[in-house]
């Protein structure tokens, strides 16, 4: 069946079965690898993609659920040049990337709260990738990078007069 | 995962007819955490998915007498809900500890019901505000209460080709308090190991004696009831920590009774009593 | 010393980027023309003969292309190390429910399905053997189909020997006997095993597989596959975690994917789903640990007996040198006058234990650490107090009886600890305090040896080369899965050429151009890798700088760095390139090799005696706890950790090995246990086998403490496992203190702590079989009653 969504800003129109998984259409289709399978029954969060800004497990998502709506994935994260935004490059600052496979779910999940909670505590960036399983880094430096962001996001805010 | 076709509607009239089409065996997907786990198992095989997410009296949280929360409304939306925050603050405690954000962000309270699994956290939670069902029929539409419709671990009386449309429920009297105990094995993402939903009044006037009792356990009997013989402990005394104690007492027998067989019976007849314990006094000690 | 410029301060792993953009591509990401898909074939019960096996069927499904069998392999698939036991695809019997028999390759994921569920296979149930202790007795059905020992289930026995601690324990003023039980943990990594082998016109084959040793993975190939070394080549990719779990089940998968390429003609990947990955893979072996401590009345303690039986599962893997590492450290890191350690190591149906982070002491330390806080309780002292009158010293003789003579930094580990966590107040004020929740701070300590002691030759190679674009390329035969190898060799490499980190690349670990190096495991990878790093890079900085005093116009000795400029005593410069070009044109070559091998020990199994390790890393662990009484619910809500690792050349990866590994021992010790039944794995996937979520890992406050080791790179020792070993028993240890009850069984779920024993659903089959793709009406299996 035909399926219609925006995919990291562009408009899309994709030809799939219905019983397609939206990992499976980003994977397969679209050849996006950045959104990962580890568990495939919603419990690890490598596949984590942002739907309509909340992040979202896409290998519990059937394709056509996404139909007029608006995807990002990884792919879709990134600074102006194209090149690591400001949470990514934070990542790579603190230590927050070890075997890399949880990776892109996490700065998802972490930019999709990021923008609708500007000004979190750690327990609530706790919260919010609580659904992301990690096995190397214990989750302590993501935090911190997490943390770090928000706040240079706040204080460049400030600096614009926001 | 099977083959199968995907039809969103886009009103409650045109979903009706699609769920009860002869000759199609349709299925309804709110978010789909749950079927579409159940389609890679194999464990449900059908010919049509009907996608009710997008159907706006699905998607309601409406205050009024009585407050509406539409079937199609998201745990997330749920937790979110200031509304509901103020009216009904167990459901948002009991939603806010669903899966994880990224299942809270799809997974609908019409789901989790339907789902009818043992550990669903919204069903004590709905019977404890003696919540009604809106079911919607090819033949019209009933109201039934939720505590009715769930008849046992994943099954429920509604009907083929049936849908909820939305839960309504009175709002808790003023003064009344509200508590949802959950146990689960960890911090996250996991499921509710027992839980307790209570709600509850004392009349000042009345020399502090309890006017209003009811206890929901989930996650520990095959239906979601009320657990009227511990309630009777309680209401019209005064919440005294001996009747407390008591009462956490009669829910373990009442426990012990139904499922005393069972592997897990050891932990949960004790936890069941601690948590009955928690949920009375948040609702009832000064 | 002069200020270092790379090691040891901040730096982003060099391999991070691709990583956070999503651009890393695993096994199973890539895309190859022609690529195709294979699926195995496994047991869906723990002991089976097989009476008929013939895939000619599955060839006959659309779109399969091949499939293979244990006869399509040189002698029947058998391989293994150091006991051969294991099989590419099963040989005459299943051993374990997941054990594969078959594998098929084909167009599509579905058309591999159809294949398998096409082949004939009927199985003969054996009578099987769950219980290790069981499995010991003469009549017990015997799982291998040849024993190494001769004695049945036996898979090894190892012994320490130190003096003689039975007269001593006889006369001990205070006798301590007690038994621990360790639960079978499941890796977890987030990536489960894939392999992908291409084919190539000279009937060589290369095989990319996401696990940790690529040259031992070679050896395995070129033995099952007939094949001589130069037609086998092995990649390493990027690897989405192993922690000791990716090996043996991914030289199957391996194996099973060059069979089928090399029959197909064509590439062929094989990726397992999760629940496939749970039932399949090896994990830590549980253990049943007992103790006999002696002491005298001031708390010394005199001598340690230790039994330790081990649930090896169906194949020995590498728990016969796990079970070693775990004797060599079965009585903790303290002074003994005599210790006797007996460990055996059985053969059961319960799947396969085999490597995990820690390697044997994960299991040892939470037993002993355990008892040692049993023992310091019922003598009424203050549990670090303990631990830092026995703990061992510099020039102290070890459990093992060896005298160790470098720096040993472990008490002021426990001191750190102590202070950070507030130690003397909580131990005072938590008992004091009722209600539902209760507070408690455990500690733990440890020893670890480095690297691989007398398991095996010890050695890494690295080399270096300049490119022609002025890049230093460098390959290592010890690899990075997550663990931060690949960043820890440039900066140990840009510290020692001068020049900065990102002007060098490593290389993908490849046997075709890097050079063997021994697994990488045991942590090895700072200090051997590091170590022939450091060398290579030696050499290849005197070569620069003799071309330097060329371009100059001084002697070598006089030639200075500012960064990467060389400069002379009259202040002129050189650019790195211009000095590049020099050596060039003076006929040098700008390609070296460092080789550094650990110095030579000897460890005699025999006897159970000499020198198990050249040196040893320590640390300790504060764990506080909040303890749900009513409903057994333990928490951890704070974690202190002091490291003694010599130099750190990678912080931030560095401490994150440090959490990651406190994360690990909370599962080990709060939450992770894969049970079986009847040889079914109770838990499949993520939702039924739970690991710690960034809710259940707290703040956690970490140190490296700092020694003086001057073997090491820039004096680095070695830190990746031994983080874990203390977490689980300091946390064990809490929960003792916050509830006054020892439970001596890990992990301390809710039912145990609320009851003091588990409860289990006992359930499997049918989920297995289901996830196997076993359909009852699809697949012939027939047993037989």
């Amino acid at each position: 069946m035909k399926i219609e969504f925006t995919l990291n800003g562009e408009a899309i129109r994709v030809e799939a079965p219905a019983s397609t998984t939206l990992l499976q259409l980003l994977r397969e289709h679209f050849g996006l690898t950045g959104s990962k399978p580890g568990c495939e029954v919603g419990e690890c969060g490598a596949c984590s993609v942002i739907l309509d800004g909340r992040v979202v497990n896409s290998c519990q998502l059937l394709a056509p659920q996404v139909d007029g709506r608006e995807v990002t994935t990884i792919e879709g994260i990134h600074g102006p040049d194209g090149g690591p935004s400001d949470l990514q490059l934070a990542f790579l600052e603190f230590g927050a990337v070890q075997c890399g496979y949880c990776t892109p779910g996490m700065v998802v999940a972490a930019e999709a709260f990021l923008r609708r909670h500007p000004s979190p505590t750690r327990a609530e960036i706790r919260e919010a990738i609580s659904g992301n399983l990690c096995r190397c880094t214990g989750y302590q430096q993501i935090v911190d990078a997490v943390e770090a962001t928000a706040a240079r996001r706040r204080d460049q805010a400030e600096g614009r007069g926001e | 995962m099977g083959e199968f076709t995907y039809v969103r509607p886009h009103s409650l009239q045109e979903a009706v007819r699609l769920l009860n089409e002869p000759g199609v065996l349709s299925r309804v997907l709110a978010g789909g955490t749950d079927l579409v786990n159940q389609f890679r198992k194999g464990e449900v095989l059908c010919d049509r998915v009907v996608d009710v997410a997008h159907i706006p009296e699905l998607r309601t949280i409406q205050d009024g007498t009585p407050i509406r929360v539409g079937a199609a409304v998201t745990h997330a939306e749920i937790a979110e809900s200031r509304l509901l925050l103020e009216r009904a603050p167990i459901l948002v405690r009991a939603c806010r500890q669903i899966g994880s954000p990224q299942i809270r962000n799809i997974a609908t309270i019409g789901g989790n019901v339907v789902n009818a699994a043992a550990c669903a956290d919204t069903l004590p939670v709905l019977v404890c505000l003696e919540a009604q069902a809106i079911v919607v029929r090819a033949g019209g539409v009933e109201r039934v209460r939720v505590a009715d419709l769930v008849t046992g671990v994943y099954e429920t009386q509604l009907p083929p080709g049936g849908l909820i449309q939305a839960f309504e429920f009175e709002a808790p009297p003023p003064g009344s308090r509200m508590s949802f105990q959950r146990i689960g094995r960890r911090q996250a993402m996991a499921i509710a190991r027992l839980s307790v939903a209570a709600l509850g009044a004392v009349e000042a006037g009345n020399g502090n004696r309890v006017s209003l009792l009811r206890v929901v356990p989930g996650a520990a009997f095959a239906r979601f009831q009320r657990a009227t013989s511990v309630e009777d402990l309680l209401v019209g005394q005064q919440p005294s920590t001996e009747r407390i104690v008591a009462a956490g007492q009669e829910m373990a027998r009442l426990f012990l009774q139904e499922s005393g067989g069972r592997w897990s019976a050891q932990y949960k007849e004790q936890a069941i009593a601690a948590l009955t314990e928690r949920a009375l006094h948040e609702v009832l000690s000064p | 010393m002069t200020e270092r410029r790379y090691v040891g301060r901040p730096a982003a792993a060099v391999d991070g980027l691709d990583k956070i953009m999503g651009k890393a591509k695993f096994v199973g990401d890539y895309q190859l023309p022609g690529m195709l898909h294979a699926r195995v074939l496994r047991s869906p019960v723990p002991h089976a003969r097989i009476v008929k096996l013939d895939v000619t069927p599955a060839l006959a499904v659309p779109g399969v292309v091949a499939a293979i069998t244990s006869e399509d392999f040189a002698g029947h698939s058998l391989w293994g190390w150091p006991i051969q036991d294991q099989y590419i695809l099963a040989y005459q019997k299943v051993l374990y429910v997941g054990h594969g028999i078959a594998a098929v390759a084909a167009e599509t994921h579905e058309a591999a399905q159809a294949g398998i569920e096409a082949i004939e296979l009927e199985l003969e149930e054996l009578p099987a053997v769950f219980d290790p202790a069981r499995a010991l007795e003469p009549d017990a059905p015997q799982v291998p189909l040849e024993s190494p020992t001769g004695q049945g289930n036996l898979c090894e026995k190892i012994i320490v020997r130190y003096g003689e601690p039975d007269p001593i324990l006889e006369c001990s003023e205070v006798l301590y006997e007690g038994t621990f039980h360790t639960g079978r943990q499941e890796h977890a990594y987030l990536e489960p095993e894939a392999a992908l082998a291409i084919p190539h016109p000279d009937g060589s084959v290369t095989v990319h597989y996401n696990g940790q040793s690529p040259f031992i993975n070679q050896i395995h190939l070129c033995q099952v596959l007939g094949l001589p070394a130069e037609k086998v080549r092995v990649i390493q990719p990027v690897v989405g975690g192993s922690f000791g779990g990716k090996d043996d089940l991914g030289y199957q998968c391996s194996g099973q994917v060059a069979g089928l390429a090399l029959k197909a003609g064509r590439p062929v990947r094989l990726v397992l789903g999760r629940e496939e990955s749970m039932m399949a893979s090896y994990k830590r072996e549980p253990m049943a640990i007992r103790f006999r401590l002696g002491a005298d009345a001031e708390g010394n303690l005199q001598a340690a007996k230790v039994e330790m039986l081990a649930d090896s599962g169906c194949f020995s893997s590498q728990s016969t040198l796990a079970m070693l590492r775990a004797s060599l450290h079965a009585a903790g890191a303290y002074r003994y006058r005599a210790v006797h350690v007996d460990t055996q190591a059985v053969y059961t149906n319960n799947g396969f234990s085999g490597a995990f982070r820690g390697f044997g002491n994960t299991d040892a330390a939470a037993a002993i650490e355990q008892a040692i806080d049993d023992l310091a309780h019922r003598l009424g002292r203050d549990p670090i107090d303990f631990r830092l009158q026995n703990c061992v010293r510099q020039g102290d003789r070890f459990m093992s009886g060896n005298v160790v003579d470098h720096e040993v930094k472990l008490a002021e580990c426990l001191h750190w600890v102590r202070d950070r966590s507030d130690w003397d107040r909580k131990r005072a004020d938590y008992p004091a305090r009722d209600g539902d929740l209760r507070r408690g701070v455990g500690v733990a300590c440890y020893m670890h040896g480095s690297s691989l002691g007398g398991e095996g030759a010890d050695y890494a190679n690295t080399t270096l080369n300049i490119e022609d674009d002025y890049a230093i390329t460098l390959t290592s035969g010890l690899t990075d899965y997550g663990q931060g190898s690949r960043t820890v060799f440039t900066l140990v490499a840009a510290e020692t050429l001068g020049v900065g980190p990102e002007r060098i690349h490593m290389l993908r670990p490849d046997t075709d151009t890097a050079l063997e190096s021994g697994p990488t495991v045991a942590s090895r990878s700072t200090m051997l890798g590091g170590n022939a790093t450091r060398v290579a890079a030696e050499k290849l900085d005197r070569l620069l700088c003799y071309a330097a005093a060329s371009v100059l116009d001084c002697t070598p000795d006089r030639v200075a760095r500012h960064g990467e400029i060389y400069v002379n005593p009259k202040e002129d410069e050189a650019s790195f390139e211009e000095v590049v070009d020099r050596a060039r044109q003076m006929g040098l070559t700008l390609s070296t090799h460092g080789k550094w091998s650990m110095p030579h020990i000897e460890w005699h199994v025999e006897h159970g005696t000499g020198t198990p390790y050249y040196c040893y890393t320590f640390g300790a662990q504060v764990v506080e706890v909040e303890v749900d009484m009513r409903i057994g619910q333990a928490r951890a809500v704070k974690v202190w950790a002091a490291h003694d690792g010599g130099t750190i050349v990678f912080p931030q990866g560095a401490y994150g090995q440090m959490y990651g590994g406190i994360a690990q021992g909370l599962g080990y010790g709060l939450l992770e246990e894969m049970t079986y039944h009847q040889g079914f794995p109770q838990a499949l996937n993520f939702d039924e086998y739970l690991i710690p979520t960034s809710l259940d890992v707290p703040e956690i406050e970490a140190t490296y403490i700092e020694t003086d080791f001057p073997e090491g790179p820039y004096g680095a020792k070695n830190l990746a496992e031994p983080v874990l070993v203390a977490t689980a028993p300091a946390l064990a240890n809490a929960v003792f203190h916050a509830t006054g009850v020892r439970h001596h069984t890990l992990p301390l779920t809710l039912e145990r702590v609320l009851l003091g024993h588990e409860l289990r659903p006992s359930r499997g089959e049918t989920a297995c079989r289901r996830a196997l793709g076993f359909d009852q009406t699809k697949v012939e299996v027939i047993w037989q009653t």
